[in-house]
């Protein structure tokens, strides 16, 4: 008996694993091998040519990382980058919060907006970026008409993304509009599973709204926060599409952010082995980020 | 048993979605197929031209077919690259002269004396070829040239009391012009800018800067390709482009599409476009017709309104004997003045590049290129280096560092100096 439930246990295990074969095989041919591609090129002289002709990149003694070093663009760059994911996650998950608190609520046409608001997420970024570009633009946008009207004809030249202190904010506004639908429903239905009878009786003890908000809302919800946290952070990180499109890098450079300068220097300058060095030394950053976030996290968890 | 029949179901059927995509293409065999690039099938106004073009030809080479290679202009290198690394090479690109060095350092351009006649290449103005050179040979074949032309609105013009004939001719006329114009509104009370320098960070706005610097006099690159911008009309170029701006008088940050949207709208009086961006004028707004004119690029400091030459070519691929006999039939299709005639009359003002299609009707009663017609002779060749991208890149970034950033020119300069030299060398 003991035999054959041993032998059934390791039939299905061999069974379960024959079966994430596929996901096993699909990970490393899509995921593994482009990214240990891409370090390797990070290390060597490769370019279109090689491409074309199929001739492998040479070793060049550092070369694209010591290239990366000889001007400020890539320091530039991971500035930008940071600021980018600092702002938009902070705002992104404040303003997500309070818009998840009202739609939690029994508020009149709480079902409509719900549903409204989902719009900008299913938009493609790419037409998101349209969309903001010409509400910024400089000679006929409706956020210069705006600014022209409320001002009574102060300010006539509203140039969001034109100016260099405050193009970074422009992308963020529409990175903001695009983003912030995803984590409100991901955080309202953290909020939806918060059980009722703790936070009843957390009331008959005398405990505030804020009181148990913070003590029991939050508690429940951070796990919920901790992923979804984590998502806009990696998101935020690779973000390319608006600014390619917005902003294209600058102006005077006061948009390109990592993903911005891997492109131009891959794609515009033809030169993939000092694109794969920035985009191996954005990757890194990245999973630096994630580890930590994820760490403090966990203190704050245990805690 | 079930078990893995399943498994091995689910499998195979993912083996065959992966690897289908992979299989190998068979060579052609008897009648040849052409692979052309050509973004401007995805452009307004050009889409018909094209389209005409493969009709005719194959109409008239019934073994030849074309293929068209499309994505949108700023994609169709990366197209055609990728492809080409795939193992499937494109035939022939259509694209901008400043594609040719880039696509030679590739390994992908072909040099054209390799694949054209004799007699059909001698027929080029050799200046023009000389343009298309990479170490004494020419990569790219034009379908018709242009100096960046200054074009201008001669209703704007009347309507701020100047003679719509006499358009300025350096750049203190200009800005005394400008004075005038950008005290004007439009129909809707929207500002009229008075003159238009793109500035935006895209390659081709590197070359119209490029193209400023000669009207003053300056160089960018010399003769060996190396960095030399320690010259007086460079300086005095950018410092015209940060002057404009703090007078109010240039778009800011605009890249060639948004002149041409503004100038066909009515609120740009004045800009520096390839000739052929009157194309992208008139799909806007049909009626510019009437009120658009050219003049020659404006004179500056010591300079003496020199401009770059700018080209729509043929960027050639070699892909084996009868496929580069059919190339050869191609090209010269396309260039001669049966095909290009309606083109560059209707479509797409511009000069031709050859010596006989001098006297095409089309070219010598183009109202529109009449007043830039004398600049064609004062275009200035600029030097090809592989990093011709990230070098006009750079030189969006000094316009915007001295616009749009506020900061000294002769700093800004030094800064550009420092990182240009880095990029290029790379």
């Amino acid at each position: 008996m003991k035999s054959r439930t041993l032998k059934r246990t390791r039939a299905d295990f061999l069974f379960s694993f024959l079966l994430d074969v596929p996901a096993l095989l699909m990970t490393v041919l899509f995921i593994i091998v482009p990214i240990v591609d891409s370090v390797i090129k990070s290390f060597q002289d490769y370019g279109v040519r090689n491409i074309i002709s199929g001739k492998p990149g040479v070793w060049n003694d550092f070369a694209n990382y010591l290239y990366l070093a000889k001007t400020d663009a890539f320091t530039m760059a991971s500035i930008h980058t940071f600021s980018f994911v600092l702002g938009v996650v902070l705002l992104q998950f404040m303003l997500s919060l309070v818009l998840s608190l009202i739609l939690n609520t029994e508020i009149k046409g709480a079902r409509l907006l719900r549903s409204v608001m989902m719009t900008p997420w299913v938009v493609p970024t790419v037409i998101s970026a349209l969309i903001w570009m010409w509400l910024f633009q400089p000679q006929y946008g409706f956020i210069k008409y705006l600014v022209d009207l409320v001002t009574f004809g102060n300010v006539k030249d509203f140039a969001v993304l034109n100016n260099p202190q405050t193009a970074l904010a422009g992308v963020g506004i529409a990175a903001l509009w695009k983003q912030i639908p995803l984590m409100s429903l991901l955080l309202l239905a953290g909020l939806q599973n918060v059980p009722q009878e703790i936070n009843e009786a957390a009331m008959i003890d005398g405990a505030g709204k804020f009181r148990r908000f913070v003590s029991v809302t939050l508690p429940y919800l951070s796990p919920v926060i901790k992923v979804s946290i984590s998502m806009a952070i990696i998101e935020n990180f690779k973000q390319f599409p608006l600014f390619w499109t917005m902003t294209g890098g600058g102006p005077n450079n006061a948009t390109t952010t990592l993903a911005v300068l891997s492109y131009r220097e891959a794609f515009v300058s033809m030169n993939l082995g000092s694109g794969a060095a920035i985009t191996t030394l954005w990757m890194l950053m990245m999973v630096l980020v994630v580890f930590f976030y994820n760490r403090i996290f966990r203190v704050q968890d245990l805690g | 048993m079930k078990k893995v029949v399943v498994f091995l179901l689910v499998l195979a059927m993912l083996s065959a979605s992966v690897f289908a995509a992979g299989k190998t293409e068979a060579a052609p065999a008897g009648p040849v197929t052409l692979k052309v690039a050509n973004y401007a099938l995805l452009e307004s106004g050009y889409e018909p031209f094209w389209k005409q073009v493969k009709v005719d030809f194959e109409a008239a080479n019934p073994d030849i077919t074309i293929e068209w290679v499309t994505a949108p202009y700023g994609e169709i290198v990366n197209q055609v690259v990728n492809m080409a690394g795939g193992g499937n090479k494109v035939d022939v690109i259509f694209g901008e002269i400043d594609w040719v060095p880039g696509l030679v350092d590739a390994g992908l351009a072909a040099p054209v004396r390799d694949i054209l006649s004799q007699a059909f290449v001698d027929d080029f103005y050799p200046d023009v070829l000389k343009s298309f050179e990479v170490e004494g040979k020419p990569y790219g074949i034009p379908l018709y040239v242009s100096p960046y032309v200054l074009y201008y609105n001669k209703n704007l013009f009347t309507q701020a009391g100047l003679d719509p004939n006499k358009p300025p001719k350096t750049y203190d006329e200009m800005l005394s012009y400008a004075q005038k114009l950008s005290q004007l509104k439009d129909a809707n009370g929207n500002k009229v800018y008075a003159f238009g320098q793109t500035t935006a960070s895209v390659p081709v706005s590197g070359a119209s800067l490029t193209a400023m610097v000669f009207n003053f006099g300056g160089q960018v690159l010399d003769a060996q390709g190396k960095l030399a911008v320690d010259n007086q009309g460079f300086k005095d170029a950018f410092t015209m482009v940060q002057k404009l701006d703090q007078l109010g008088y240039n778009p800011q940050n605009a890249k060639l599409k948004d002149l041409r949207n503004l100038f066909a709208l009515g609120q740009l009086a004045m800009y520096y476009d390839q000739s052929w961006g009157f194309n992208g004028v008139k799909s806007i707004n049909p009626d510019a017709v009437n009120f658009t004119a050219s003049a020659e690029p404006l004179k500056g400091g010591n300079g003496v309104g020199a401009s770059l030459l700018q080209a729509h070519c043929f960027i050639l691929v070699d892909n084996g004997a009868a496929r580069k006999a059919a190339l050869s039939k191609f090209v010269e299709f396309v260039i001669s003045e049966q095909t290009l005639s309606s083109y560059l009359r209707d479509l797409t003002p511009a000069y031709p590049a050859k010596k006989s299609m001098a006297t095409m009707e089309s070219v010598v009663n183009n109202g529109i290129l009449k007043g830039a017609s004398p600049a064609a002779g004062r275009v200035q060749v600029q030097s090809f280096i592989p990093r011709i991208s990230n070098l006009n890149l750079e030189l969006c970034s000094l316009a915007q560092a001295v616009t749009v950033g506020k900061q000294d020119v002769a700093a800004s300069i030094e800064k550009f100096k420092n990182t240009a030299s880095v990029k290029i060398s790379q």
